[in-house]
């Protein structure tokens, strides 16, 4: 026991052996051991170390090697000793991790050592980092054991455990603090944030969501991370890539992910992201979000592959797409260049060499993930089509309950699931809604009761409601599961004007919902004998129309606010329990497409009339304005183009068909209607008219029944016959240019000659001459030689110049083509006879 | 090669067929050197344009038949660009103000100015003002027309202005007082005879009355629609014999279509046969009024005595209401509604 105290003592900590260091007294002179161990009281002892070292355990000279070291004592005798004393496991000299100061002692650079089982152990010396911490260690261990001489061990013992005291009381105290006011002491963080997935087994609720989203991610791993990863094991997915990509993308480069608000698409998109091995590069509806960013920001970060500072790979995150701009037909929005970015063609392998453009827009290799809240939103019309779309939708509550339990759970929030479920309810699943009503009714102590509940969410189920959600509401009265998660009474139920305003109002797009309401309310099957409900569903659109076109071109949008309650109505006529759930119908958004893709065409029809109207001297002019083309031109065009022709070869035509071909083709190539040869689909090839007019005469894509359909071989004739009148109409007008300034000469002098009312034969002539002339050309020839055309001025019309400027232009015309006289003057022979002579003698 | 409607338009005064004494007035007017401002009005395809060219060529020769066709550009007040096509000769100008849309007074204002600002250049000319022709303008803004009213006192002594409109209903009091209103009246059947005859003569071939009857039944005074008519008629079946089937436009065959789906059945499901049909028309760029005017006549023609005030009455209602609004389906829908109400209603008295 005795024997074993000052092990015990040095071996443990200093606190511990308060009662038998006072009872060991008698047989050791404490005094003495500590004097031994200590190194400054060291010189005055009276007791033998060598004595101590043979008697006690190796663990007692272990510290008092380096420290009592100046008596008699050489460390080479304690190295031995420890040795030799074989029996007494404690003590291996690198156990303790006294080496380095043992080595300290020692000239040479290693220190042989020997452990029990007999194995030499040489231990390096390292000089300067052993040193240094040798003497901080030493400074340090002799300072404490100083004071701890000086105060007397009792009194410190005493003062160690009232030190324990106080910390345990620190530790209730602080236990207690964070027990009464959490939030005042932590809460800085939401709730919202706190619970975040981190992980993705931690994803909660649309479990396949997050798998469909994961797969997609990891489609491109062939693509981003090289063959050897995710090729571990042969996936039935492959087929998913794109075969004509060499990089072996997903075949949709773009994901969509769109739900309400507060499901966790931005969560799982970046919890997905980072579990794929990705670095997430976030654009939301903070960024510009211009088209210019794509090129500035996107198309830098995606062409390099990872983010600055980074090593792992970049992956897009496009927060809040719906907000961006791209429902314009600009080529420059946010959408359309996004896409651009998207269908970059691949680098084409050029065998030639390094010649590679270094301007070429190089191919996008890393995924791009798409956020919205609406994917029907109309910005994203273009993006939708070429995006692998998954949508969430509201979890079971029950997965959501559970979640919040278990956060009540941890923040200590006594809540009872009831309270929970009518939360979801009411929140619609949105999560984190209901984390931040949690927190909020938290920081006033409550707990959680059904009451409560109600009395934080008022306002909630003012939010934003989606177009769709809307609709069914108008349509369809109030679920009871629904009446019961808002807790109204059977009187407010049937209170429906201001519950279906507000919730109209909070939609905030009421011309959307109009036409919506329009398009469903005569797809339900309620018998309405005359209509008179139909009458009054009209009624209010109709009234709806005027208000909001009133205040559109107006500009007075005070009267929006009376807007909802025009559609309001719509749930009284037409409300079905078990009506089906309305869908969006398409029918007014493709009719607007088709009516700009028209007007387009009415456009290029009237460009047309327009070059014709400059060519023909102001001939079609009168066709052009509004509802003439709509009405009358444009059936009638299409007739006066398709003539009964039959396909035969130009050469053996009838000469009153050949009239008929002469006149089409005039009338075409005047209005520069073509037929432009095309492959259909089946590969068949087939003539297309270009401005196609046809339309026109096409309703429910069925031709008039009147209008012979052209066929094949006969619009192969027309085109053939309309392209060599367009070749020799430009010939022409090369001819002319040629001839330019004659025929300017010629005109302003025909213009002097003849001002006035002696214009009015001439006029006439064209018109006289033209039929004649007509014939003539289909008897002879169908390409249309220029020589047999009457010489026309700028606009098509006959020049006929009077008789007088005729006779002297081609006078001198004739004087100068026919004679051309070509003299010199011979210097230098002396013997001519020089007279003035005039030209006219030589003629 | 123009159409016959263009090839066969009668180029001076005298050669006009029809409305003599309106030639023969327009004619001393030109030559009494003092010309008003003129509007001319009256259904479209009876020969205004055709008339005020002539009057054109009759006041200043056949230099007002050297047109230039272009296009001008114009910025709106928010900096869009508008264009506007223009032609022009030496002696006058012809407008279409509506192609501007809203912005037609910027036209009016810019170009008016512009133009009434410099004198006649050239010396030669016949008389010291030019001429601003202004066709559709019943589609003029009320804007656009009280920027008229001032230029056209202020710069009397260098631009005469020719309205050219299909109805004055829809122009203000102040234009109408400054200008000399020339009605011009559809032509008669016989007149319409005579015009056809011509045409086909100067086409060389004869027409048989009884398709000229035909025609002119189907056209409704409009010489135009005659005309175009006749030549697709000529283009289609050259020799114009056999039974001839006159081509009704396109549009106007499925108005009656919807017209007797109308009136054959009255369920929510026709409701939304014809709604889709309406859609048809519309994004064939029909005017959606002369839709609603055209099957509700088609409609009148098929219903009972009784019925025909109320439905024409509720065609007007909507019509207004239409003009107002933006929606045009409403409009049309609402009243097919209504007219199948009516119907039902009536068939339900008769059992």
């Amino acid at each position: 026991m005795a024997l074993f105290a000052p092990t015990g003592l040095l071996g443990s900590s200093l606190d511990k052996p308060t009662e038998p260091v006072p009872e060991a007294g008698p047989s050791f002179t404490l005094n003495g051991l500590l004097g031994a161990s200590g190194s400054s009281s060291g010189p005055s002892n009276v007791f033998t170390p060598n004595g101590l070292l043979s008697e006690a355990s190796m663990s007692s000279p272990a510290p008092e090697a380096p420290l009592g070291a100046g008596p008699t004592f050489t460390l080479n005798g304690l190295l031995s000793a420890s040795q030799d004393d074989d029996d007494d496991p404690p003590t291996v000299a690198q156990a303790f991790g006294i080496p380095a100061p043992v080595s300290d002692y020692v000239p040479s650079f290693s220190v042989k050592a020997t452990t029990f089982d007999g194995k030499t152990v040489y231990l390096r010396r390292k000089p300067k980092i052993s040193h240094a911490r040798r003497t901080v260690a030493l400074g340090g261990f002799t300072e404490r054991m100083g004071n701890l001489l000086d105060v007397p061990i009792h009194r410190l013992m005493e003062g160690l455990s009232v030190d324990t005291a106080a910390k345990l009381q620190e530790a209730d105290r602080e236990a207690a603090a964070s027990v009464s006011d959490p939030e005042v002491a932590i809460e800085d963080t939401l709730w919202v944030d706190r619970y975040r997935p981190r992980q993705f087994t931690d994803l909660m609720g649309n479990e396949r969501v997050a798998r469909e989203t994961m797969t997609w991610v990891k489609q491109w791993d062939w693509c981003v991370f090289g063959k050897t990863k995710g090729k571990k094991r042969p996936r039935d997915d492959d087929e998913a890539f794109d075969a004509a990509d060499e990089y072996r993308r997903p075949r949709e480069k773009l994901l969509l992910l769109s739900g309400p608000p507060g499901l966790g698409k931005t969560t799982l998109a970046h919890v997905v992201a980072r579990q794929a091995g990705y670095e997430v590069m976030e654009i939301n509806a903070s960024d510009a979000r211009s088209g210019s960013v794509i090129d500035d920001r996107i198309r830098p970060a995606l062409e390099s592959g990872c983010a600055v500072g980074s090593t792992k790979p970049v992956l897009l995150i496009i927060d809040e797409i719906d907000g961006a701009t791209g429902a314009g037909e600009n080529s420059n929005t946010f959408i359309h260049k996004l896409l651009q970015l998207t269908s970059d063609k691949p680098w084409k392998k050029s065998r030639s060499g390094k010649g590679r453009d270094p301007n070429a827009k190089r191919p996008i290799l890393r995924p791009i993930i798409c956020i919205c809240n609406d994917q029907n939103a109309a910005s994203l019309v273009k993006l939708r089509a070429h995006a692998l779309q998954i949508r969430f939708v509201r979890p079971a509550d029950i997965h959501t309950v559970k979640r919040l339990r278990e956060v009540c759970e941890i923040e200590g929030l006594k809540a009872d699931s009831r309270a929970l479920t009518t939360l979801v309810g009411i929140a619609r699943g949105d999560l984190r809604g209901c984390l931040n009503t949690l927190q909020f009714i938290k920081s006033r102590n409550q707990e959680v009761t059904e009451t409560i509940i109600r009395g934080a969410t008022v306002g909630m189920k003012e939010a934003e409601t989606s177009l769709i959600s809307v609709l069914n509401s108008l349509f369809t009265p109030l679920t009871r599961k629904r009446v019961k998660e808002l807790g109204l009474t059977e009187a407010e139920e049937t209170k429906y004007v201001g519950r279906l305003s507000r919730e109209v109002d909070g939609c905030g797009r009421e011309s959307s919902i109009a036409v919506a309401s329009f398009a469903h309310y005569a797809t339900l099957h309620q018998h309405d004998a005359n209509f008179s409900r139909y009458e009054k569903a009209n009624e209010w659109l109709v009234t709806f129309d005027l208000l909001s076109a009133t205040m559109y071109s107006d500009g007075d949008f005070a009267l929006s606010q009376y807007l909802p309650y025009t559609l309001v109505p719509f749930y009284p006529l037409f409300k079905e329990r078990s009506g089906q759930r309305v869908e969006r119908s398409q029918a007014d958004w493709e009719a607007a497409v088709q009516t700009r893709a028209n007007e387009e065409i009415y456009k290029s029809l009237s460009r047309c009339l327009q070059t014709a109207s400059t060519r023909r001297g102001g001939d079609f002019r009168h066709l052009v304005s509004t509802p003439i083309l709509q009405l009358e031109f444009a059936p009638y065009i299409n007739r006066i183009i398709s003539p009964p022709l039959r396909p035969v070869n130009s050469q053996v035509i009838k000469p009153e068909e050949r009239a008929l071909l002469s006149r089409l083709v005039d009338i075409m190539s005047t209005l520069e209607l073509q037929f432009f040869q095309e492959r259909a689909e089946d590969g068949q090839l087939t003539y297309r008219l270009d401005p196609p007019i046809d339309v026109f005469v096409t309703y429910d894509g069925k031709r008039a029944a009147d209008i012979a359909v052209s066929r094949y071989a006969v619009r192969h004739l027309v085109a053939g016959e309309i392209e060599a009148q367009m070749i020799s109409r430009k010939v022409d007008i090369v001819e002319r240019a040629k001839r330019g300034k004659h025929d300017f000469f010629g005109k302003s002098s025909a213009k002097k000659a003849g001002d006035g009312d002696a214009f009015s034969s001439p006029t006439k002539a064209p018109d006289a001459s033209d039929p004649p002339n007509k014939r003539a050309r289909t008897e002879v020839e169908v390409v249309i030689d220029i020589a047999d055309k009457p010489p026309t001025d700028f606009f098509g019309r006959l020049i006929t110049v009077p008789s007088i400027s005729t006779t002297k232009a081609a006078e001198r015309k004739n004087v100068e083509k026919k004679y051309r006289v070509s003299y010199k003057f011979k210097e230098g022979n002396s013997a001519a006879v020089r007279k003035p002579i005039k030209i006219k003698d030589f003629m | 090669m123009s159409l016959w409607v263009d090839k066969f338009r009668p180029r001076a005064l005298d050669d006009l067929h029809y409305h003599q004494g309106l030639s023969a007035r327009l004619k001393s007017l030109a030559a009494s050197g003092d010309f008003p401002h003129m509007l001319f009005y009256g259904p479209s395809g009876a020969g205004k344009k055709t008339r005020v060219t002539c009057t054109l060529r009759q006041l200043f020769g056949a230099g007002v038949e050297k047109l230039k066709i272009d296009q001008r550009v114009f910025l709106s007040p928010s900096k869009r660009k508008i264009e506007v096509n223009i032609v022009q000769s030496n002696f006058h100008i012809e407008i279409t103000p509506s192609e501007a849309g809203n912005y037609d007074r910027v036209v009016i204002q810019e170009l008016l100015k512009e133009i009434a600002q410099t004198q006649q250049v050239d010396l030669n000319a016949k008389q010291r003002f030019k001429v601003v022709i202004i066709n559709e303008a019943d589609s003029l803004s009320r804007d656009a027309q009280a920027a008229l009213r001032r230029t056209m006192e202020k710069y009397m002594s260098n631009m005469r202005i020719i309205l050219c409109a299909n109805s004055t209903s829809r122009l203000i009091a102040p234009i109408k007082s400054r200008c000399l209103l020339m009605r011009v009246a559809a032509p008669s059947d016989e007149e319409m005879q005579t015009v056809l005859s011509y045409v086909a003569r100067r086409a060389y071939f004869d027409l048989p009355p009884e398709a000229a009857q035909e025609i002119i039944k189907d056209s409704g005074g409009n010489l135009r629609k005659a005309i175009l008519v006749l030549e697709a008629l000529k283009m289609q079946s050259p020799d114009l014999s056999g039974p001839l089937t006159i081509a009704k436009p396109d549009w106007e065959t499925y108005c009656q279509k919807v017209a007797v789906l109308i009136v054959t059945e009255q369920t929510p499901a026709r409701v939304m046969e014809i709604r889709a049909k309406f859609y048809e028309l519309l994004s064939h760029c029909i005017p959606p009024t002369v839709i609603l005017k055209t099957i509700a006549e088609a409609v009148v023609s098929q219903v009972d005595e009784t019925l025909k005030a109320e439905i024409m009455h509720w065609a007007a209602f909507y019509e207004v209401r239409m003009r107002i609004g933006s929606k045009k389906i409403f409009h049309l829908e609402a009243w097919v509604v209504k007219v199948m109400s009516l119907y039902k209603v009536r068939l339900f008295l008769e059992f």
